[in-house]
């Protein structure tokens, strides 16, 4: 599988680009799942009852110190599960910072209060109210989505899809959710082939009509066979038995470290509550 | 505007094939936002705006759910697993737009067309939630809202455009095709309206003490045109592509699979249309939203209104100026209600203000009232028009081979 | 008189306007291996999915255990019990594979049948032993081989023991190594009392993992013997497109049209 150039023009390149993006993730994520360190050794149950308390609060707080503060415990909680920080840098944090702050960008200008600075040349304003505007959504972001990609970076995600019963979710969602985890890497690998296989007959460059057939006809193709595919795997699950029910099987256990972890990361949550109401 | 701009710009550089990598790589999650996507992350709204987002997808989840399985029965794991990576896939897709731009689709027309609009809700959801959740696009507080835009908002817009332009006509007329267009264009113009009110109304009522918006920074006036610019011609477009492309496709190659049966006798899994589902077998359904509903009352237990919820009599008040002081850290309200405030008040009337109309004494009541008044207004108007047009489906069904 | 496991009687089945079995006649006693061989498109995936109870004949009649196989009396507890006893590992593995990991996949036939929790996993890992994939108990099937996905679908009907075991291509799309290791894992699972139905094309496999074979050309079994006779009528089998022929050079300089077939592997 080659990696397709970022900057080149082509759309079927692009697509390419983000299929085999997303293949790449999730092989990072299972192998990083399987190093040593504080958060693989949780319970994936705890895991989430730990961590999402923590997003949630990053999210909506009021208090931008409190954000901070949840950031670098996000950043501390990383260095202990031995996820590198060129990871985090890579696929979190620059990301989140170009896209929310561009977001936030003409918000300090836009937004009505108390003047900081002008800008020479243009003689924009920049606002106290807009400054504060700008960090807030960064600082959400970044630690929001720092939490988030940690849960996900340090879990197997069949587990982790298992352990979201914990939040009452019904049973049959999490079935379909793994089978959904399941095939979405099948048809990627199918989208792939098919826009590999494109690529390599067309010679030029196509004109924009031609490759929106193209992409209407991958997109059919894809569409053709994901309904075949249904019923096909319904021929195979009824072979095996399936008459409708459907079962989760786990093989989680806990001790004593989970709970230890879970009250500690549970008691900084509700500080950071208490804190930035 | 100046952020349209900027935003062209850096478009133009991105696909136009200037050699500047920087910008491109600067460009695309920007152009990505406004002129494609419009997954809100974490961050965006406040906890009120999650909760009652949430708080509205979730009875609709619940109806889709019962439909969808009173119809595909065993089928419904197989087939809206599979639809759902489906849709996900499809997300990925850079769909090339005239000027030579990219979109990307959401998949809502195809969904809609081909399954009907209950399992679409369900399987745009699952993917959006995988999207969120594994893939950290979108934000998992914001995900109900996300949901509520794309998934079940979208979905039933884009089933009663897809009805309305395609009718009676036959399966694999070009009328057809069109509609489906159609039905994803308007679909993801609704959803990206929502989602611009959703974040234009953050800056309004929630600010911290000194005034800075807390969430979403752009009030009603920036993020409307902003996100409807982008998504009238490049996100919208892109859908229309997407789902008139593929329901072409398939007229020409299999178009069993955009027949209206549902279920029996097929290999495939069939569409489940609101058609072919009556209102009787709903009713469990609208008792257990009812309870849903009279839970609602638990929201008044929370001592005094919701804080940045004031009307603009309260600021007059001495009593609720204390309690605006005692939520907001002790920060006593102006002496004068402020001006934005004033502005709107007069705007609107709500016929529930304060959610009691004055005429009932108790505020409970009114609270349960006013949340099943909202509620049943979304979710009735729906289904009487889909019974209406069941009506007419019925006949459709007879029509078609 | 011992019942056959499996009666066909002048099955027809056609889909898509396609006839996939014209007039099928064939019947297989307990304990028989039978191989069902076959260019694609011959009907033989479609007659395992007849005789596996997923879709039933147009004319005709199938019969297992002298019970009839119809869609009326398949349902609820009979059923349960039939697909206990009757497996089916299909030609496609990913169709097969719809769990998100391999320990899922091999405790899902044992979850349908209710069994208690903690037998299930005790017999998941005692197969996955077995299959000698104990190694990928956690792997996603995106994260294996095609040899490691059949081992994979094999283990996870073999979980229930079943009596029947009905297999479709069980070596196609395998490189030499991994396919004389499925026929080393065949011919070991498939020791003792199992009735083996096999369909496939190739011809490598049959001789170890069949004592009968059926032809099949268009809808219909037009041959049937022991392996050995059937792999020495080359006229047969050129007709029925399982082999083909192709002209060489003969080292006296003729040219001449030569049956040719792949040696075994092992």
């Amino acid at each position: 599988m080659t990696r397709a150039n970022k900057n080149s023009r082509g759309v079927i390149e692009r697509s390419l680009g983000s299929f085999v993006d997303a293949l790449e993730y999730a092989f990072h994520a299972e192998a990083l799942a399987r190093k040593n360190g504080l958060l693989q050794k949780l319970d994936p149950r705890i895991k989430i009852l730990a961590l999402l308390p923590l997003i949630v609060i990053a999210a909506l707080s009021r208090r931008l110190w409190v954000i901070a503060i949840l950031f670098i415990i996000g950043v501390a909680v990383a260095t202990l599960s031995n996820v590198p920080l060129r990871t985090l840098v890579r696929r979190v944090w620059l990301g989140v910072l170009t896209f929310s702050g561009l977001i936030s960008l003409p918000a300090l200008f836009l937004t009505p209060g108390q003047s900081l600075y002008a800008l020479p040349l243009l003689g924009w304003v920049v606002t106290a109210q807009g400054l504060r505007a700008a960090l807030y959504l960064i600082m959400r972001a970044q630690t929001a989505a720092t939490f988030s990609v940690l849960l996900v970076l340090c879990t197997p995600w069949s587990s982790l899809l298992k352990a979201l019963r914990v939040l009452r979710l019904p049973i049959v969602l999490v079935v379909v959710l793994g089978m959904t985890y399941r095939y979405i890497f099948l048809l990627l690998r199918t989208a792939h082939d098919m826009f590999t296989s494109r690529k390599s007959r067309t010679v030029g460059r196509l004109t924009g009509r031609e490759q929106r057939r193209a992409a209407a006809a991958s997109a059919g193709v894809l569409m053709s066979k994901t309904l075949q595919l249904s019923g096909d795997v319904y021929l195979a699950m009824h072979s095996r038995g399936f008459q409708g029910e459907v079962y989760v099987l786990d093989e989680f256990r806990t001790d004593w470290f989970d709970w230890v972890t879970l009250a500690t990361f549970l008691t900084i949550a509700a500080l950071a509550f208490w804190f930035g109401r | 505007m100046l952020l349209l701009l900027v935003t062209r710009i850096l478009q133009l550089c991105y696909s136009g094939g200037l050699e500047c990598p920087w910008a491109a790589d600067a460009a695309a999650p920007l152009t990505t936002w406004s002129c494609s996507r419009m997954h809100i992350p974490d961050g965006y709204l406040s906890p009120s705006t999650c909760a009652l987002l949430y708080g509205t997808a979730i009875p609709f989840w619940y109806v889709a759910f019962a439909r969808v399985k009173r119809l595909l029965n065993t089928r419904l794991v197989p087939l809206l697993a599979v639809v759902s990576a489906f849709c996900f896939v499809i997300m990925m897709f850079n769909v090339p737009l005239p000027g030579g731009t990219t979109g990307h689709a959401v998949g809502v027309g195809v969904a809609t067309v081909v399954l009907g609009p209950w399992a679409s809700m369900l399987a745009v959801s699952i993917a959006l939630l995988i999207q969120a959740v594994f893939f950290g696009d979108g934000g998992i507080t914001t995900l109900g809202a996300n949901c509520f835009n794309m998934a079940i908002v979208g979905s039933l817009v884009a089933h009663f455009v897809y009805r309305a332009v395609a009718g009676r006509t036959a399966t694999t007329s070009s009328r057809r095709a069109l509609a489906a267009g159609l039905a994803g264009y308007a679909a993801i113009n609704v959803a990206a309206f929502l989602a611009a009110c959703e974040l234009g109304f953050q800056p309004l009522f929630f600010k911290d003490a000194s005034g800075a918006p807390l969430y979403a920074p752009y009030a009603l006036h920036i993020a409307i045109p902003a996100m409807m610019l982008g998504h009238l011609t490049f996100a919208g477009l892109a859908e229309l592509f997407v789902s008139g492309g593929i329901v072409a496709y398939l007229q020409r190659t299999n178009p069993a699979l955009l027949g209206q049966k549902s279920g029996a006798g097929t290999d495939e899994g069939g569409r489940p249309t609101v058609a072919t589902t009556g209102w009787s077998t709903t009713r469990p359904l609208w008792i257990r939203l009812a309870l849903l509903m009279l839970l609602t009352p638990l929201g008044i237990l929370a001592a005094g209104t919701a804080w940045g919820e004031w009307g603009t009599r309260d600021f007059s008040d001495p009593q609720m100026r204390q309690q605006i002081a005692a939520s907001s850290g002790n920060i006593a309200p102006p002496s004068q209600q402020p001006q934005g405030l004033a502005r709107l008040s007069s705007l609107w009337s709500a016929p529930f203000p304060q959610y009691a109309p004055p005429f009932l004494r108790r505020p409970a009541f009114g609270y349960v009232m006013s949340a099943v008044f909202g509620s049943g207004l979304i979710l009735g108007s729906f289904l009487l028009i889909a019974w209406m047009a069941g009506g007419r489906g019925a006949d459709a069904t007879k029509a078609s081979p | 008189m011992t019942v056959p496991i499996f009666e066909v009687r002048d099955v027809t089945y056609s889909y898509h306007e396609v006839t996939a079995l014209d007039g099928l006649n064939l019947t297989i006693m307990p304990g028989e291996r039978v191989a069902l061989l076959g260019a694609n498109g011959s009907g033989k995936s479609t007659l395992l999915s007849i005789l596996d109870g997923l879709c039933f004949p147009e004319k005709g009649s199938v019969a297992f255990q002298g019970e009839p196989l119809t869609e009326g009396r398949l349902g609820g507890e009979v059923e349960i019990a039939f697909r206990r006893r009757v497996a089916l590992v299909f030609q496609n593995p990913d169709v097969q594979l719809f769990n998100p990991t391999v320990f899922d996949e091999v405790a899902f036939a044992p979850l349908q049948m209710q069994w208690p929790k903690d037998r299930i996993r005790d017999r998941v890992n005692e197969m996955l032993e077995q299959m000698e994939i104990a190694h990928l108990k956690y792997r996603s099937p995106h994260h294996l081989s095609t040899g490691e996905k059949k081992r994979v679908a094999l283990a996870s009907v073999l979980i229930l023991d079943p009596e029947v075991l009905l297999l479709d291509e069980p070596t196609a799309a395998l490189d030499p190594k991994s396919e004389s290791q499925m026929i080393d894992f065949l011919v070991s699972c498939s020791g003792g009392r199992k009735t083996v139905v096999t369909a496939t094309h190739d011809l490598d496999l049959i001789e170890d993992i069949a004592d009968t074979c059926h032809v099949f050309q268009g809808g219909r079994i037009v041959a049937k013997g022991a392996p050995s006779e059937i792999l020495n009528d080359h006229v047969l089998l050129l007709s029925t497109n399982l082999i083909h022929a192709h002209r060489h050079a003969h080292p006296s300089g003729e040219l001449h049209s030569h049956p040719h077939r792949h040696g075994h592997r092992h």
